[in-house]
């Protein structure tokens, strides 16, 4: 065979990225190199790791090329080995010895010991192939008798040559050890990266490892590029033919392929005798006498069906089964839960309880279910309580075992900024330099990318060799692997052992393990995986539900709120969302009243709508005149208007923007699938231009407008960064509904439980105490006597008020202030001395002394503090000898207002007081400026001038060069919209003022005003020179 | 009578900085910044311009650099600051004897005495300022009786100069708490109590204060109020060795200079023999009759203290030169001193047998330079490099340079052709290779070659290699 004309090259050493900074060339680059020159077999073999291989798999399935999988090792003691797997054995061998080397060590890491190594090699590797690179002569004396005898057979020398000088000696050497031993040589042919022009990027990645400049590690460096894929006759001419032939009869003996993987759910959860299709309807009609108590209309039970049999069609029923476990546990456990994705809005997730988005309201839904053609596996991800899922993963863990269970990998790779800075270094430019040439880059600029921006800001930074370098290279570590990280909480679980079919490895996180594939990996393969999410809103929601049942006794939860009720709606309409899930944010309160939601689905649109997606497609607007009926509600075509009825002819959601590249322009499902996946990843691989001329073209084939084709394309590109599918947009409508239903109808319960689940949403605990008490809730300070850790309702005058907890203050410990607070007197503290007695430390009773909470036990905040310093530290003995008691000179004055307000700022962040701006109006400071309760009464367009502490600078994406500016004085909030050009002009006051002064024209669109700024002035001064201390502003988040 | 006088230059480093710059260059806004973590720097120092954008001290450097993107930023180098600092102690050593440093940016100079020469506060100033008409740096002034008392008002800004210890002791009450100096956490403390002046502070029982802030507080008021005297360190300039010899006659040429020479050297030998050093370069200085100098600076290859070695070093390279114009007064100056362990990579080398070659060495190489010029002896030093252009240079002669070589050892020729000769590969029988080099993308001179050993038709074993540009012979094997 050798020296045929059918003799085609092989490589059996071949590194990918995903041995992190230690190759240069993507697993996809490698096979499509190989299949261009012709290879017959290209093993990928990464060091202790598997987490290319899908990507390869991907890459090389429908060609030509064999895909051989196997691993390297570095042994100090033994040299380089390279495992190749023959059969699906050699395969689970190989994930099980990674796994074993993996977990011993720490993240990242591996130990692999020689004498583990032959263990191993003598029980449980049989069926996989040997390439070895001893270390030395004095090695291979060593260990070559045991290597024989533990890969009979199975054994080989791994030659390779890179014309470097000690060739001829290396070559030499090989020789004697083969004459020596009689272990056969091959030609290995060990490649870091596809092409010669990625040696520099590889030289990079050798200086960022060592953490120097290139010019530094010289020596590290190789002296070639010759670590690449050879043409078959550069091999030829390099190699002696035996050995080339020798590599090639290797590679007939490995027959696996990733596509034998079959992955096993998890069989338990079936009662001994069923099928789990049978097994998954008789739960389902469980479901439907709770859900549907009146019986089912005959449309969605045909709906049920449909689901039901399309399940068992594509085998997904234990994936249903495996999801209705978990969430029957959280209900056992009362934790709140709530499923979202394509497949969660279903009649079956609905019946199986697994969530409580109710069909009858969005049957519009159930279209994006599962479908055979897209051949994908269903998608629910279940949000738990984010105090509590740490419950859900233990219980995980405990049924199937750390051994079946373990969570999906997250490939973290470079990005911009990070492949800036690393590439910088490594070319030796000073932290300095690259972050003065960082300023210059501005990525939400859509006209230049990051290099012509550079190129037009610093010219001459493209006139260096370095520069020019720093330039390619950074867009070439762009995307490339730096390590693997856990995902959120997608957990895979497996019949077997999970090691058999994934490398399981360490996670940073003790106790957690990480199997080394990321959720493509799954999705190719076809793995379920169990996404276990954290959600505030939920924590919050129960605890809600908890006040509502013991101050009301009234049982709620998520399925049983009151549906569709108007005053919730009204509520929303005027902009009154503050704290309620997903549209609290100042673009989204901008939004409700020229939305006006009127019914669940309008809540669906509003959270998707203010999304970048939407927004960079210009469809916002259109949206919004076509439901105030300011323009008539028009489809291109039929086809189009199957797809986009339910949003007016307006694209919102992911899901339609795949469905019209289908029927618009044409797509397969195939291709739409291929084009969705490009969209969730649009970022780091680029993928996304391919589709654009495609999408263009058979858009206006089929007699669409260019300009409706480019507006699609360009919302498909917002899309691509924050994808926003309708289904996820429903179930978090579904919390959006029930948190504002709770607003509206318990607002104490409300606020009291948002405060109790901090930290979360978008407002810290000031900004909603003072909605809080906008709403003419009582809050009542924090206070020794009464307070719990907790903030609580208590009754005031047949009224709920909030009495605010200890866990306000800052620096204190949630754990140990309960346990004291349990041992507080029935009657309350009779004096400070007895806080300290009960186990208050000194630093503790500094604390709360500051934050004026001691005030009923020992007076005045200045007086409280002096008392418990006394009590803090212990008698020294020079001042013992003095023989005074305490030599104090009595009383401290008490504080002024502005000095209290001050000092609640700094140690709890809110004021139960009078608002500064109200002491600074009183002092006559604010002349000509109206408050924020003045503004509805005057006219638009009137030029008004204003000013409040700033309490948030937001400059969102989507609204290129505006900035929102929220300003808060005593009577409430004001929004400031801040054009480019006005910030330019006022910068200093627009990035650093505490207290903005703002001069400008009052805009009313219906109940929403804004100013739009002309002059910015800093006031900060006066606030410096009454030394108030304000809450810090949120900016730029 | 206020007996201290407290001197704090606020953006010292900068100032000085500043002071070498052009105008067109003291118009950019800079800023100085301290911090480990770029991102998490924080102003420290900044000029004029800087400050009229709106930047402020602690401000962070993300929001510095929004504010004004022309902004040019350097680290702030505490280290510097203090060198700088000791300079103008030693400027100022003229004219008061005892300054003590207080790092980074403070001096304290004990006045009683030189009030009365210079008839007051302000004679003394303006002495102090005269001496800074080169160095344009800002600075407050503000007098004390006690050390702290000057120290707090000077670094708060505020230049009390009164004899009137009364009017310092008020100045100083009046001073925010923020201004104390006292440890970041008590001045919050006191705060959090609403004691805001260093004067309300004073107010509060001592004992009662010491009960709650400790020791350190008690040892605090002490001082302020002088009853603790400061012990304080005052500045000793450095040793130099520096002379000059009146030859009261015109003498004309170098070698006439030779024998008032050998008495300074003589001296200098002393100097160095006392504190234990070696001298690496000394400079002549020669005054001629109409007032003008001529320098002459002579430098050794190795580190030298013995007066033969001295002279006779000196003697070589003097022989060369010419005197301009005669000379009526001559100087010395010794420029690089070192502690003598230092001649040497380490003192066991120093004292082995091993190191006893390299001392005939060092005196060849010094007299062969003396002779030829320094330019004219190099050695050959291997770069860590794969390109054999950059991996073999040649450079000046250095005593202590330590060979660099981490590379693994190649195949190379002793000597490099340069430039490489182009041949004719006919001629040429290859006997092995190729070693191909393609490395140094990094810079302007990237190499890709293919590498081989040769034999000419004379049967030479030369090294060729093939590049674009064709064959060449790039050295010899012997």
């Amino acid at each position: 065979m050798a020296g045929s004309p059918d003799w085609a090259p092989v490589a059996l050493h071949c590194r990918s990225s995903y041995s992190f900074l230690r190759a240069a060339s993507q697993p996809k680059e490698l096979v499509q190199r190989a299949i261009e020159l012709g290879y017959q077999a290209l093993a990928i073999t990464d060091e202790c790791s598997l987490a290319g291989a899908v990507k390869a798999y991907v890459a090389a399935r429908n060609s030509p090329l064999k895909l051989i999988i196997g691993s390297e090792f570095e042994l100090p003691e033994l040299g380089r080995l390279v495992l190749l797997v023959q059969q699906h054995q050699g395969y689970a061998q190989l994930c099980e010895l990674i796994t074993q080397a993996r977990r011993r060590a720490t993240k990242g890491s591996y130990q692999l010991s020689v004498e583990a190594f032959l263990a191993a090699a003598n029980s449980s590797l049989s069926d996989c192939l040997l390439l070895w690179r001893p270390a030395s002569e004095e090695a291979f004396a060593d260990y070559y008798q045991q290597l024989q005898q533990a890969f009979p057979e199975r054994l080989w020398l791994a030659y390779s040559r890179h014309y470097q000088a000690n060739d001829a000696e290396h070559y030499r050497r090989y020789v004697h050890y083969h004459q020596q031993s009689g272990i056969p040589v091959l030609a290995a042919c060990e490649v870091y990266y596809h092409q010669p022009d990625r040696q520099p990027l590889y030289d990079v990645m050798t200086a960022i490892r060592a953490g120097q400049a290139v010019s530094d590690v010289v020596e590290q460096l190789l002296p070639n590029h010759e670590f690449c894929l050879r043409s078959r006759a550069e091999l030829q001419r390099c190699y002696p033919m035996a050995w080339l032939a020798a590599a090639s009869s290797l590679s007939q003996r490995c027959q696996f392929s990733m596509s034998e993987l079959s992955y096993q759910y998890p069989a338990e959860l079936v009662p001994a005798g069923r099928s789990a299709d049978d097994y998954l309807r008789e739960l389902t009609y469980a479901g439907v006498k709770l859900r549907f108590p009146d019986g089912l209309r005959s449309d969605v039970q045909e709906k049920l069906e449909k689901e039901l049999s399309l399940i068992a069609q594509l085998g997904y029923a234990y994936f249903f089964l495996t999801i209705h476990d978990l969430v029957q546990f959280a209900q056992l456990r009362g934790i709140l839960y709530q499923g979202r994705g394509s497949a969660a809005n279903s009649v079956v997730c609905y019946c199986l309880q697994i969530t409580a988005v109710n069909p009858d309201q969005i049957d519009v839904l159930f279209e994006r279910f599962i479908s055979v053609e897209r051949d994908e596996p269903p998608d629910i991800d279940v949000d738990f309580e984010h105090q509590r899922r740490e419950e859900i993963i233990q219980y995980i863990y405990q049924k199937y075992s750390r051994e079946r269970a373990a969570l999906a990998a997250t490939v973290i790779c470079y990005r911009l900024r990070s492949a800036f800075r690393d590439v910088g270094k490594a070319l030796g430019f000073s932290e300095q330099e690259l972050a003065h040439y960082m300023r210059h880059i501005d990525r939400r600029d859509q006209q230049l990318d990051w290099q012509q921006q550079l190129q037009q800001q610093v010219p001459q930074l493209a006139h260096t060799t370095r520069g020019r370098w720093l330039l390619q290279l950074t867009e070439q570590l762009r995307g490339m692997p730096r390590h693997l990280s856990q995902h959120v909480g997608g957990f895979v679980i497996a019949a077997n052992s999970l090691a058999q079919l994934v490398p399981v490895e360490n996670a940073s996180m003790p106790e957690r393990t990480v199997i080394q594939w990321d959720k493509d990996d799954i999705e190719t393969l076809k793995l379920i995986k169990v996404d276990v999410l954290a959600l505030g809103m939920l924590t919050a929601l129960g605890k809600m539900f908890q006040l509502v049942a013991q101050f009301h006794q009234r049982h709620l939860d998520l399925a049983s709120l009151p549906a569709e009720d108007p005053a919730v709606y009204q509520m929303l309409q005027q902009a009154d969302s503050i704290g309620v899930f997903q549209v609290e944010s100042r673009a989204q309160m901008n939004m409700l009243p020229r939305l006006k939601p009127a019914r669940f689905y309008d809540l669906v649109v509003q959270i998707a709508i203010v999304r970048p997606g939407p927004i960079q497609g210009d469809m916002v607007h259109p949206y919004l005149r076509r439901r105030a009926g300011l323009e008539p509600v028009t489809y291109p075509s039929s086809a189009v208007q199957s797809v986009l009825e339910r949003t007016l002819g307006v694209p919102i959601f992911q899901e339609q923007v795949i469905k019209l590249a289908m029927v618009a322009a044409g797509f397969s499902g195939g291709e739409a699938d291929q084009l969705r996946r490009a969209m969730a990843n649009w970022k780091s691989s680029g993928e996304l231009r391919q589709f654009e001329q495609r999408l263009i073209d058979g858009m206006l084939a089929r007699g669409y407008s260019a300009d409706y084709a480019q507006r699609i394309y360009q919302q498909i590109c917002g899309f691509g960064e924050y994808g926003f599918p309708e289904s996820h947009s429903a179930s978090f409508a579904n919390l959006a509904y029930a948190s504002a239903w709770m607003k509206c109808h318990y607002p104490a319960a409300f606020y009291c439980a948002l405060l109790n689940s901090l930290p979360m949403g978008f407002y810290s605990a000031g900004q909603l105490i003072t909605d809080a008490k906008r709403h003419h809730i009582p809050v009542l300070p924090v206070d020794i006597q009464t307070s719990q850790w907790d903030h609580q309702l208590v009754s005031l005058q047949a009224q709920l008020a909030i009495r605010l907890g200890l866990r306000l203050l800052k620096g204190l410990q949630g754990e140990r202030c309960r346990e004291l607070l349990a041992r507080r007197p029935s009657g309350g503290y009779q004096q400070l001395q007895q806080l300290r007695q009960l186990g208050w430390s000194a630093t503790e009773l500094q604390q709360l002394a500051a934050a004026d909470v001691l005030t009923k036990l020992s007076g005045h905040r200045y007086q409280s503090q002096w008392q418990s310093m006394a009590l803090a530290h212990e008698q020294l003995p020079l001042f013992a000898q003095v023989g005074e008691a305490d030599n104090d000179d009595g009383a401290l004055p008490a504080p002024l207002e502005y000095h209290d307000i001050g000092a609640d700022y700094a140690s709890t962040g809110v004021s139960l007081r009078r608002h500064p701006l109200a002491l600074l109006r009183e002092s006559g400071l604010l002349k000509g400026c109206r408050s924020a309760a003045e503004l509805p009464l005057l006219r638009h367009q009137q030029v008004v001038e204003v000013a409040g502490i700033v309490t948030c600078r937001q400059r969102p994406g989507t609204a290129s060069g505006v900035t929102f500016i929220t300003l808060e004085d005593e009577t409430g909030l004001v929004n400031i919209v801040v054009w480019q050009a006005t910030a330019r002009q006022f910068k200093q006051a627009y990035l650093t003022a505490r207290l903005l002064r703002v001069r400008g024209i009052l805009e009313r669109h219906g109940e929403v005003i804004h100013i739009i700024a002309g002059r910015l002035s800093d006031g900060s001064t006066a606030l410096e020179q009454h030394n108030v201390h304000t809450k810090r502003s949120r900016d730029f988040h | 009578m206020n007996a201290w006088l407290y001197m704090h230059a606020p953006q010292l480093l900068l100032d000085t900085q500043l002071a070498l710059q052009t105008s067109v260059q003291q118009q950019q806004p800079q800023i100085l910044l301290e911090g480990s973590r770029v991102g998490a720097r924080q102003v420290v120092q900044y000029n004029q311009a800087a400050a009229a954008a709106g930047i402020h001290k602690h401000m962070t450097e993300v929001t510095a650099t929004t504010l004004v993107a022309e902004l040019q930023l350097r680290p702030y180098q505490a280290a510097q600051e203090q060198r700088i600092l000791e300079q103008l102690a030693q400027l100022w050593y003229q004219d008061i004897a005892h300054i003590a440093l207080y790092p980074p940016q403070g001096l304290l100079f004990e006045v009683a005495s030189v009030l009365r020469l210079y008839g007051g506060f302000h004679g003394l100033l303006q002495q102090l300022q005269q001496r800074l008409q080169e160095w344009p740096i800002a600075y407050v002034v503000a007098s004390g009786d006690t050390p702290m008392r000057a120290r707090l008002l000077a670094q708060a800004g505020h230049s009390v100069l009164s004899n009137d210890a009364r009017t310092v002791q008020q100045a100083v009450a009046q001073l925010p708490i923020s201004r104390s100096g006292l440890e970041p956490i008590h001045i919050t403390r006191l705060q959090q109590l609403g004691i805001t002046t260093i004067g309300a502070l004073q107010q509060r029982h001592r004992s009662a204060l010491g009960k709650r802030f400790g020791r350190a507080m008690t040892q605090y008021l002490a001082q302020l109020q002088g009853e603790l005297p400061t012990p304080q360190q005052y500045y000793q300039p450095p040793a130099q060795f520096s002379q000059q010899l009146d030859l009261l006659a015109e003498v004309a040429s170098w070698q006439q200079l030779l024998f008032p020479l050998r008495r300074l050297l003589q001296q200098l030998e002393a100097f160095l023999q006392v504190r234990q050093l070696s001298v690496r370069s000394i400079l002549l200085q020669v005054k001629h009759r109409d007032g003008q100098h001529t320098e002459q600076p002579i430098r050794f290859a190795h580190p030298v203290w013995q007066l033969k070695d001295m002279l006779g070093l000196t003697q070589l390279q003097l022989e060369r030169q010419q005197l301009s114009q005669p000379a009526l007064e001559l100087g010395l100056r010794a420029q690089r001193l070192e502690p003598r362990q230092l001649q040497h990579g380490d003192l066991i080398q120093a004292s082995s047998e091993v190191a006893a070659p390299t001392q005939p060495l060092g005196e060849l190489v010094s007299r062969l330079q003396a002779r030829l010029g320094q330019q004219a002896v190099q050695r050959s030093h291997s770069q860590r490099d794969w390109r054999p252009q950059q991996a073999q240079q040649w450079q000046l002669w250095q005593a202590n340079t330590l060979p660099a070589m981490v590379m693994p050892q190649l195949p190379r020729p002793l000597w490099l052709l340069e430039p490489e000769q182009p041949i004719d590969p006919q001629q040429w029988q290859l006997q092995w290779g190729p070693e191909r080099l393609a490395s140094g993308w990094w810079d302007d001179a990237p190499c890709q070659r293919d590498y081989y050993v040769a034999l000419d038709q004379q049967q030479r074993q030369g090294w060729i290699f093939h590049s674009q540009q064709g064959w060449f012979v790039h050295g010899w094997f012997t």
